[in-house]
């Protein structure tokens, strides 16, 4: 069960790349919680910062401003030994499985690579780790471990990352598109695995996707984000269900569910998101808002709660 | 023209077989459908099903070497199979056209969008500059461009992701075809976009009369935009039917696990998918008996050594392959 600490508390959190007229805030100024155990979903299209979001945590790039506080350690202002210290402890993996692997490596040599790093574990006892390991992820060690990395499918070589990730028994995991790049039968593998996995070490997920209903599939709570921007949080189950932002609401009513019954869509979204180099004045999805007043282009609406644990940055939030 | 035929589109044992340096590839192989005027079919598998090669085959669009095609594809009365270039070039367009999936790569990124669908229209329809570059706004404006004028003379460079498949969808339709292949037309746009795109392509279709096929790997695309519906499997047809029948009563083992692993807004959340183990097969190395089979929990040793033949189920136009199919209406009572 998630405790009230959380795990992972992100302030404010800003990324912006370029400088001058040419820059963009891929991520403008977000905050969430996530706490221990629990599976965060982030949500939203292609370029809304969500995948920059997992990258900024892990400083893989650099945040512009605001705090990331893994298990009360601001990463932000860590450097060299620590920064490497906090990263052991969250760990991600990335949309692509085959280019995330070096196809000229053997399997077992991947994945003691960040034992290897750490000298945590030698000899023996390593070699039965990562065997270990390999036989979680479903991968028989004894038959494939010499075999390198190019002679695995997109699905083995998920498996393959993911056993990597959890080498250093990291805290909290980012899963950033894991299973956009695969067939809808491997997809189910791996997320049922993932959540055995979950479960059996303990972990934390920052699952980010574009697909809804995988997205709610392994979600406790899912994020909304919107160019740049958190517009909606709250229980996968509620947030489904009853979607305050009228995004949120566009983004389920264009999702396509596999059963002839299912409503088609008539009244889809028009347009498509704006620029992030010109992000529109006040709400930044009023351009494409059936709701918008004036208000939503002189100001912007902050985050509220509508019910327990559910927030909305809407000045005009549905009710359901 | 044979005066009998109101299929406008007929595929009759169909095999397409490449020739590799590792053996003989069969990447489609057996696959007969009919498609009537203004009815849209839809393809669904995994990577590696066929269905890609099936369109290119009825399309006509092949390598010249290593590839051996066997069967019948008659679009309209033309037999595409073992037609020459110059004899596919003159039923291009007007007969068949096909979208296909890469918006970003289908089109010629340094030649302005206008001039893209101008060419088609000048070289097929023998129409003059101006009343090409007439028809191609009228184009772009169908396809919902707004602004279209200008547009006209952009650079694919310059257009979304979105704007550029409803390009690659007017350059289609330029010379009313009446018979519009889509390959996976939506897969890499955002689920937004992507369902401005499929509402376009339904609208176009009853606007112009034409039939679709529409070739996925989204049983979500397919649900409601199709009549009927095709599900293929390492290279062949392994269930056929009226969509509602294929989603309602399928037969064949292989359809329950694409839906069964499948995740679905509208089960709660952490509901544990029933994931079928193992990967679709190596097309150079195929089982003797079912292609599924090794996947299969229903599979007996029959499977593992006979290949099943396409066997009516109980609705009409329902076909499916399987040795020991599921009961009739299984999931019947789920909905």
């Amino acid at each position: 069960m998630t405790s009230h600490v959380p795990l992972l508390s992100v302030r404010d959190l800003t990324v912006v790349f370029g400088s001058g007229s040419h820059a963009v805030s891929a991520v403008a100024g977000i905050s969430f919680d996530i706490f221990p155990g629990e599976t965060l979903g982030l949500v939203g299209e292609s370029g809304c910062g969500k995948s920059t979001t997992g990258k900024a945590l892990m400083k893989i790039v650099a945040p512009t401003s605001g705090s990331i506080e893994l298990d009360g350690i601001d990463v932000t202002r860590q450097k060299g030994r620590a920064l490497r210290n906090a990263r052991s402890r969250m760990q991600m993996i990335f949309q692509d499985p085959i280019s995330s692997l070096n196809p000229r490596r053997r399997i077992k040599d991947i994945v003691a690579e960040p034992l290897d790093c750490w000298k945590s574990v030698v000899g023996v006892e390593r070699d039965d780790l990562v065997a270990d390991l390999l036989n979680k992820v479903g991968i028989d060690p004894a038959i494939y471990g010499n075999r390198y990395a190019r002679q695995f499918s997109g699905g083995q070589c998920q498996r393959i990352s993911i056993a990597r990730s959890l080498a250093m028994r990291p805290k909290l995991l980012i899963c950033d598109e894991m299973v956009s790049a695969l067939d809808v039968s491997v997809q189910a593998q791996i997320l049922n695995l993932l959540q055995d996995l979950k479960e059996e070490y303990g972990l934390t997920l920052l699952f980010i996707a574009h697909d809804l209903a995988v997205v709610k599939n392994v979600s406790d709570r899912v994020a909304v984000m919107y160019l740049g921007k958190i517009c909606e949080i709250g229980p996968a189950d509620n947030l489904y269900h009853s979607p305050a932002h009228p995004y949120t609401k566009a983004l389920l009513g264009a999702a396509l569910e596999a059963d002839p019954d299912s409503p088609v869509h008539g009244e889809v979204l028009q347009g498509e998101p704006p620029s992030p180099l010109d992000p529109p004045s006040g709400c930044r999805f009023r351009t494409r808002c059936p709701y918008a007043t004036e208000l939503c282009a002189n100001e912007e609406p902050q985050p509220r709660e509508i019910a327990p644990g559910h927030q909305v940055a809407c000045h005009f939030p549905l009710v359901p | 023209m044979s005066p009998d035929s109101r299929h406008l589109l007929e595929v009759d044992q169909l095999s397409t077989t490449f020739a590799t340096p590792h053996g003989l590839l069969p990447a489609v192989s057996e696959v007969s459908f009919t498609l009537q005027e203004d009815e849209t079919i839809g393809i669904v598998g995994e990577s590696g099903s066929g269905k890609t090669v099936l369109a290119r085959t009825i399309m006509g669009l092949q390598p010249m070497t290593n590839i051996q095609v066997e069967g019948s594809v008659l679009i309209n009365g033309f037999q595409v199979v073992g037609a020459s270039d110059p004899e596919k070039r003159k039923h291009w367009g007007t007969d068949v056209a096909m979208v296909f999936q890469d918006p970003m790569t289908s089109l010629n990124p340094v030649m302005r969008i206008g001039k893209q669908i101008d060419e088609t229209l000048r070289v097929r329809l023998g129409m003059s500059r101006q009343s090409a570059k007439a028809r191609a706004i009228e184009l772009l404006t169908l396809v919902g461009i707004p602004s279209s004028t200008e547009r006209y003379d952009a650079f694919p460079g310059e257009l979304s992701g979105g704007m550029r498949q409803r390009v690659v969808i007017a350059t289609a339709l330029a010379c009313s075809p009446k018979l519009l292949l889509a390959d996976e037309p939506t897969t890499g746009l955002d689920v937004t976009i992507q369902a401005q795109i499929l509402n376009l392509l339904g609208e176009l279709q009853q606007r112009l009369h034409m039939s679709v096929v529409l070739i996925t790997h989204d049983l979500g695309v397919v649900a409601t935009r199709t009549s009927r519906l095709i599900v293929m499997y390492a290279g062949r047809v392994v269930e056929i039917g009226e969509t509602r029948d294929i989603f309602a009563h399928h037969r064949m083992p292989y359809t329950r696990a694409l839906l069964d692993s499948s995740p679905r807004i509208s089960n709660p959340s952490h509901t544990r998918l029933l994931a079928i183990p193992g990967r679709p097969p190596n097309l150079l190395n195929l089982p003797n008996g079912c292609s599924f089979a090794p996947r299969c929990s229903f599979a007996t040793d029959q499977c593992h050594n006979e290949r099943p033949p396409l066997t009516p189920s109980s609705e009409p136009g329902h076909s499916f392959a399987c040795w020991n199919p599921l009961p009739i209406s299984t999931r019947s009572e789920m909905s």
